[in-house]
């Protein structure tokens, strides 16, 4: 960039390699719609911040720390490697683990997940998409769910395709997945509960 | 503690350190080869808390064009408020500028990649290496740290084959033929704190960092031959003092050598 006297100067362009590559159109094998990847979640491994957590899912991997409080601004800040499908749903899920770990009160965990919609001929919704599945959607959906008090915390969505329904459906299904992945988190939490009271001095 | 200082000192007296080690020992060091598998090289280092990742992309550029037959590697080290609540959001701080101009002067110094070696067709294309380290957790020592990743992350990095079609003049890319690349020397990085003028703590935590009043970061390579001598400002160092830390600095290339040959050697192959 030029003038930025902050970074060290490399090439004024670059091109990825892959735009010179035999286009190989690798379609993503057919699979359970309604299966959920392994996660791994782990909080309270950052020894500088207040909370942390992180989270992997498949190929996405997102940590994030929770530090403060601080006057007016929020105490979140995000970070760390995504890629790898559902990288929003990861980081909803990874941001409220990080505060559960901060000790912030709050009146629940907030748990994403991530739909894909498969396109024509056959559109089928399916449960946390990978990062090829997403390339090759129609159209995507992230749901965030508070378990507990089943409520809805967030829906975004975007895309074209399929009957109105089938996206209640999803959403639906969305739901569902969340409610799944709230025992893991549960005992991620527990766990780190253990360590750190295991860790404090008498 | 009221008296950081103090509580320092009594420990150093008996000749270590309040977390158990003695001045001339590094915190355990781990090192995970691979884990990011949307880069064309990765590598997480820890040192004690410290958790540095460095990520790298290999792109295509045109080869400079006072150095025709060269490519490129630009590392760029980010430190993040998440490792450390001493830094805020937004462009690279001083310490990161500092650290990214340590990082390229050992890259340049070192011969660690021969520029050369990136160049595909003089004059008109050669690789550009972009090697992104970040770090995730700030307690103290990130030079040594950053060195580590770089060069375990280079030593992960695969390029795809890439011959330019004579015809068309474009380059046509072998994703399925992939190598590695030619590491010439290996670079490590040992720094140390001073205290109270005197005293030579090595691998320093945050907080030793902090008491200290100098720091002094040796590089070296596999040769005994010195890459980069750091040493900002701070206490005063004689030739005996500057020599001992030499020697640790020796040792500690063995240590990390035969950690990153048994951690690439328990790698299953791409």
């Amino acid at each position: 960039m030029p003038g930025d006297h902050r970074r060290i100067r490399g090439p004024e362009e670059s091109q990825p390699p892959q735009l010179y590559a035999a286009c190989e159109d690798e379609a993503p094998a057919a699979r359970d719609p309604t299966r959920l990847r392994p996660v791994y979640a782990r909080a309270g491994l950052l020894s500088q911040a207040k909370g942390s957590a992180y989270l992997e899912a498949g190929g996405t991997k997102v940590l994030c720390a929770v530090s403060g409080p601080r006057q007016a601004e929020g105490g979140e800040r995000g970070g760390g490697p995504a890629g790898g499908g559902s990288a929003l749903a990861a980081a909803l899920t990874a941001a409220a683990l990080a505060l559960a770990d901060a000790g912030v009160e709050m009146y629940d965990l907030v748990v994403g997940c991530g739909l894909s919609l498969t396109p024509e001929p056959t559109p089928t919704w399916m449960l946390d998409p990978t990062r090829l599945e997403e390339e090759h959607a129609a159209a995507g959906l992230t749901v965030a769910l508070m378990p507990v008090l089943n409520q809805v915390a967030g829906v975004l969505g975007s895309g074209e395709g399929a009957q109105t329904d089938s996206w209640a459906d999803a959403v639906r299904l969305g739901l569902e997945g969340c409610q799944r992945l709230y025992p893991v988190l549960q005992q991620c939490l527990v766990r780190a509960a253990r360590r750190r009271g295991a860790a404090a001095p008498p | 503690t009221v008296e950081p200082l103090e509580y320092y000192r009594r420990f150093l007296k008996e000749n270590c350190r309040p977390d158990g080690r003695e001045l001339g020992e590094f915190r355990t060091t781990t090192v995970n080869i691979g884990s990011i598998s949307t880069a064309d090289g990765s590598a997480l280092v820890k040192l004690g808390n410290t958790t540095v990742i460095c990520g790298v992309k290999a792109e295509f550029a045109t080869p400079p064009t006072d150095a025709p037959d060269k490519g490129y590697i630009v590392p760029n080290v980010d430190l993040p408020p998440l490792c450390s609540s001493r830094f805020r959001a937004g462009p690279p701080g001083e310490e990161a500028q500092v650290t990214s101009q340590f990082i390229a002067d050992v890259i340049e110094n070192s011969q660690v990649i021969q520029k050369e070696d990136l160049c595909i067709s003089p004059g008109k294309l050669a690789w550009v290496l972009y090697c992104d380290l970040i770090c995730l957790d700030y307690d103290g020592n990130i030079l040594d740290a950053c060195t580590f990743a770089l060069l375990a992350a280079l030593k992960d990095v695969q390029l795809p084959e890439v011959t330019i079609n004579e015809e068309t003049a474009l380059a046509e890319v072998n994703l399925k033929k992939k190598s590695y690349l030619n590491i010439g020397t290996h670079p490590v990085a040992t720094s140390f704190a001073v205290f109270d003028d005197t005293l030579l703590l090595v691998d320093p935590t945050a907080e030793e960092e902090h008491l200290a009043t100098g720091t002094l970061t040796v590089v070296m390579d596999e040769k005994g031959r010195l890459c980069c001598l750091h040493k900002p400002g701070g206490s005063g160092l004689n030739g005996a003092k500057l020599q001992d830390c030499m020697s640790r600095a020796v040792t500690r290339h063995k240590e990390v050598k035969k950690l990153m040959e048994e951690v690439i050697k328990s790698m299953k192959p791409k």
